[in-house]
């Protein structure tokens, strides 16, 4: 018992360190001098996320605390109940996965931040930010909840515009980031008003307790999945993040895209599994549709995105789709009672986030290393970067693996076990079934090609070949903090997949799922559908056959000494130059092509000929643009209408005072005849 | 004093408010609304004189003294030498046509007398009994604000809707406590104050003192 008395003492006791390292990063945040106010802030946002990661974990291992409450003071009729957290296994995992992806973006942050994000408005920010969003799993009823999601949004809003008064773009952002925080957060207090009216408390424990069922259940549902998803960036709600993630500071962009995107996913997880179990199929269509869509949409979008952070921003789109995905075939599966695959599904939900979250840590830490020794984000105008900046070139190097899902990170792991749900789905017994699960497999078949693409584009555009431009040939590699930051994440990708074992287990206790063990020592096992992962046996197999080749290869190339070529043929020249590399525009041309509708791409290629002859070219010019469909044929016209209506209140609102005080004469006669009458 | 002699004075009083309120509508010149508004200050003062000593309280000549010094003296003195100032003596920004005004106030002194049978009940005394004169009051001097241009026609309106809310105020409930009614008129009289000042202002800065041209806030 000892074991668990000091988990449950750990549960509380970090959560109750989280608050306190919280205050203590805002107050070192307001006094500090600004020499050191990085460094000062940003440790205990660094120590609070490590907090979160182990109090996280020994919720996740099933320690389960008294629950910390806060009891509020305020002048309201009704008396409010205490605040209350105490995080169950799936929220653990939640809080964990949020400290670790908030103590990597703040160790970086602290060699990072510089100017306004250096600001106390920024580490406050930031300190808020995390506190809070390391807090929304922990939540263990509806305000609770909230208020952590307040905190996260209303940090995050702060932080992203701290570069509003240097560049345009973020102002744009933050408009398109703030509406839709608060869109997300109305849906979220209308879906948990019905869900609280329903069962008649704000409690987890109640809601689950009194299993609403019928209309109010299902408006409930839709209601909170509007808002989670919009969090979580998924089709057709996915539009702020493409605009947020680039134009935020690096280390917030990890942050938001790693961690906080994920409380959407908590958030889904949370009401299907827990608050609303038992729902009508059409739930579960609703989410592979929505997910399917988005991992679609997400990885063609990003496949052909020129602009690294923003390429990094539709990849998160599509990765959450992959989630949400999962999740939608879990809770088909367990209708239809193919329990054991419907458990390897939501498993494999799981592994994704976790793996997401390293993945893309590394990556958008990578680029914020990138912007700082270039200004650039344009892979277009970077290249060559591998020289000049190896700490960067590697790490960023294993998290496009990861990314790409190749053996051996997390994401292979995580995309392995997806895989293995979906072929091992019984397709025969249910119409349905039959229906979307092949469909399901093709769109996911299809993102991982692409995703694959996308990142060879990624990191060879940007990190191979010659530098395009002076600032990429200038580049310098980053300071310390930043690249223990990025080394740490780095070793998460690659250690989570070469060990997940362990952590598949721990996930599977999560959304209680059985059927999933270790097995030798860190493979994975997958006892219902009877499929074995072992990625140090592969990789020991691997090596076992490649070190005997190159040896060989070796002993027969000393034999053969190798004869100097001078210069291999160069289109009939020296003249090789940076200009002549592919790019990243054209490396996606292809695909551009293909996809040109759902993609609105739009090429003109202006040719100046010679004045003496038409037939000979003098400077030849390519634009190539592309765009968001669903922001230009959902949001825009819906901006219009909006701004339509506001002129139509402003003939109403014209700033005459004799109108004003017609309106309210016109108010008084009517209240009069009202009553005379 | 006699009851019949009470409403005999009840009748005169607030009759004079609502004379002077219609001529008011009635005409444009601005040095006759002023005159007009000492008018409605000595009828206001008389009307708190009836009502106090028929309650028999020592303090009505106390308010209505006060009533008659600052209604009827400070503020149209204040209001003129504003518009002896700017030499403004006509309304010359006014909204609608003399007879659309006249009409519109006979539709607000009938629609007070219609209004004021289910506010006051079942009171029969002959103070409740002139309270729709009251209720017109407040009426045609929003009626005024609304359909006048000129900032000094704006005060005179809305001095003529305060008087409304004072005889109103004396008819129903004999009266308010001094502080009060002291704290109230010495408001209103801030108000006149200024918007004498200001009116002066907006003709040396516009050269005209017509509001409804006063449209900063659009945009």
């Amino acid at each position: 018992m000892t074991v668990l008395e000091s988990a449950i003492n750990l549960v509380d006791a970090g959560l109750l360190a989280q608050l306190l390292l919280g205050a203590l990063a805002i107050l070192a945040a307001v006094v500090a001098p600004s020499r050191l106010r990085s460094l000062l802030a940003g440790a205990p946002i660094v120590c609070a996320g490590i907090a979160a990661a182990a109090t996280g974990t020994a919720a996740l291992l099933g320690g389960v605390g008294t629950g910390l409450r806060i009891p509020v003071a305020l002048p309201l009729t009704v008396p409010l109940e205490p605040l209350l957290l105490a995080p169950d296994q799936l929220g653990g995992l939640f809080m964990a996965l949020a400290g670790v992806v908030v103590a990597l973006a703040a160790l970086f942050g602290i060699g990072y931040a510089h100017g306004p994000a250096a600001s106390r408005t920024g580490w406050t920010a930031f300190a808020v930010f995390a506190v809070g969003m390391q807090l929304v799993p922990a939540a263990a009823d509806a305000v609770t909840f909230l208020l952590a999601w307040e905190l996260m949004a209303g940090g995050s809003t702060v932080l992203l515009l701290a570069d509003h008064a240097t560049r345009e773009p973020v102002r744009r952002a933050t408009i398109w980031y703030a509406v839709m925080t608060h869109l997300s957060f109305l849906f979220l207090l209308a879906g948990f008003g019905v869900l609280t009216a329903a069962a008649g408390g704000t409690s987890w424990a109640t809601m689950a307790a009194a299993s609403v069922a019928g209309p109010a259940a299902s408006l409930a549902f839709v209601l909170l999945i509007a808002g989670f998803a919009t969090k979580a960036g998924l089709v057709p709600v996915h539009v702020w993040l493409p605009q947020a993630h680039p134009e935020a500071p690096s280390h917030m962009s990890a942050a938001m895209s790693a961690a906080m995107v994920k409380m959407g996913v908590y958030g889904i997880l949370l009401l299907i599994l827990r608050l609303l179990p038992d729902g009508p199929r059409w739930w579960s269509i609703v989410l592979i549709a929505l997910g399917a869509g988005s991992a679609l949409y997400g990885i063609l979008q990003a496949s052909v995105q020129a602009d690294l952070k923003k390429l990094l921003a539709y990849s998160t789109t599509e990765n959450i789709g992959l989630i949400t995905t999962a999740i939608g075939v879990g809770l088909l599966l367990r209708d239809a009672g193919q329990n054991g695959v419907a458990d390897v599904a939501l498993v494999a939900a799981l592994l994704l986030a976790v793996s997401h979250a390293a993945f893309k840590s590394v990556l958008f830490l990578g680029a914020g290393s990138v912007l700082h020794a270039t200004g650039e984000r344009d892979l277009d105008l970077l290249g060559g970067l591998a020289a000049r900046m190896p700490w960067t070139s590697v790490t960023f190097g294993i998290g496009a693996l990861g990314a790409a899902a190749l053996p051996v990170t997390s994401g292979f792991v995580a995309e392995w076990a997806l895989l293995q749900s979906l072929i091992h789905v019984d397709a025969r017994a249910d119409r349905l079934i039959a229906i979307v699960i092949p469909i399901t497999m093709g769109v996911v078949a299809l993102t991982v090609g692409l995703g694959l693409l996308t990142f060879v584009k990624a990191y060879g555009i940007g990190f191979l070949a010659r530098p395009r431009t002076q600032a990429a040939a200038e580049a310098h590699e980053a300071g310390p903090a930043m690249r223990v930051a990025m080394v740490l994440g780095a070793v998460l990708v690659v250690g989570l997949g070469l060990v997940p074992g362990p952590l598949a287990q721990a996930l599977a206790g999560a959304v209680s799922a059985g059927g999933v063990s270790t097995t030798g020592g860190a493979g994975l096992l997958l006892s219902t559908v009877d499929v074995v992962l072992n990625p140090v046996a592969l990789t020991l197999l691997t090596l076992g056959i490649l070190i005997p080749l190159v040896a060989m290869n070796a002993v027969l190339a000393r034999r053969h000494p190798r004869r100097d070529v001078d210069l291999a043929w160069g289109c009939g020249g020296e003249r090789i130059s940076p200009r002549m590399e592919y790019n990243a525009t054209s490396y996606s041309e292809p695909l551009v092509r293909v996809f040109r509708s759902s993609l609105q791409a739009s090429q003109l290629v202006d040719v100046v000929r010679h004045d003496q002859s038409p037939l000979l070219v003098e400077q030849m010019t390519f634009t190539q643009a592309t765009g968001d469909v669903i922001e230009d044929r959902l949001y825009l016209p819906a901006t219009r209408w909006a701004g339509r209506l506001g002129d139509l209140a402003r003939t109403v609102q014209n700033g005459s005072i004799h109108r004003y005080v017609g309106f309210s004469f016109a108010a008084l006669v009517l209240v009069l005849v009202l009553v005379a009458l | 004093m006699s009851n019949d002699l009470y409403q005999q004075l009840i009748a005169t009083t607030t009759g004079l408010l609502l004379l002077a309120a219609v001529l008011q509508i009635w005409g444009r010149s601005i040095v006759r609304a002023i005159g007009l508004l000492v008018v409605q200050g000595i009828a206001l003062a008389g009307l708190v004189l009836t009502v106090g000593l028929h309650a028999g309280e020592g303090s009505a000549f106390l308010v209505a003294g006060l009533l008659l010094v600052v209604k009827a003296v400070v503020m149209p003195w204040a209001m003129l030498r504003s518009a002896r100032m700017i030499g403004v003596t006509r309304e010359h920004s006014a909204r609608v046509k003399p007879a659309v005004e006249l009409i519109g106030a006979a539709g607000l002194t009938l629609l007070a007398y219609a209004v004021s049978g289910p506010i006051l009940g079942n009171r029969t005394d002959p103070a409740s009994q002139a309270v729709p004169v009251g209720v017109s009051l407040v009426l045609l001097g929003f009626w005024q604000l609304l359909v006048r241009g000129s900032a000094i026609t704006q005060l005179v309106g809305f001095l003529m809707l305060d008087n409304g809310i004072a005889a109103i105020s004396f008819l129903t409930s004999g009266g308010l406590p001094l502080v009060v009614e002291l704290g109230a008129t010495l408001d209103v009289l801030l108000v006149v104050l200024i918007l004498g000042v200001l009116v002066v202002r907006l003709q040396a800065e516009q050269g005209h003192i017509d509001i409804s041209e006063l449209r900063e806030l659009h945009d």
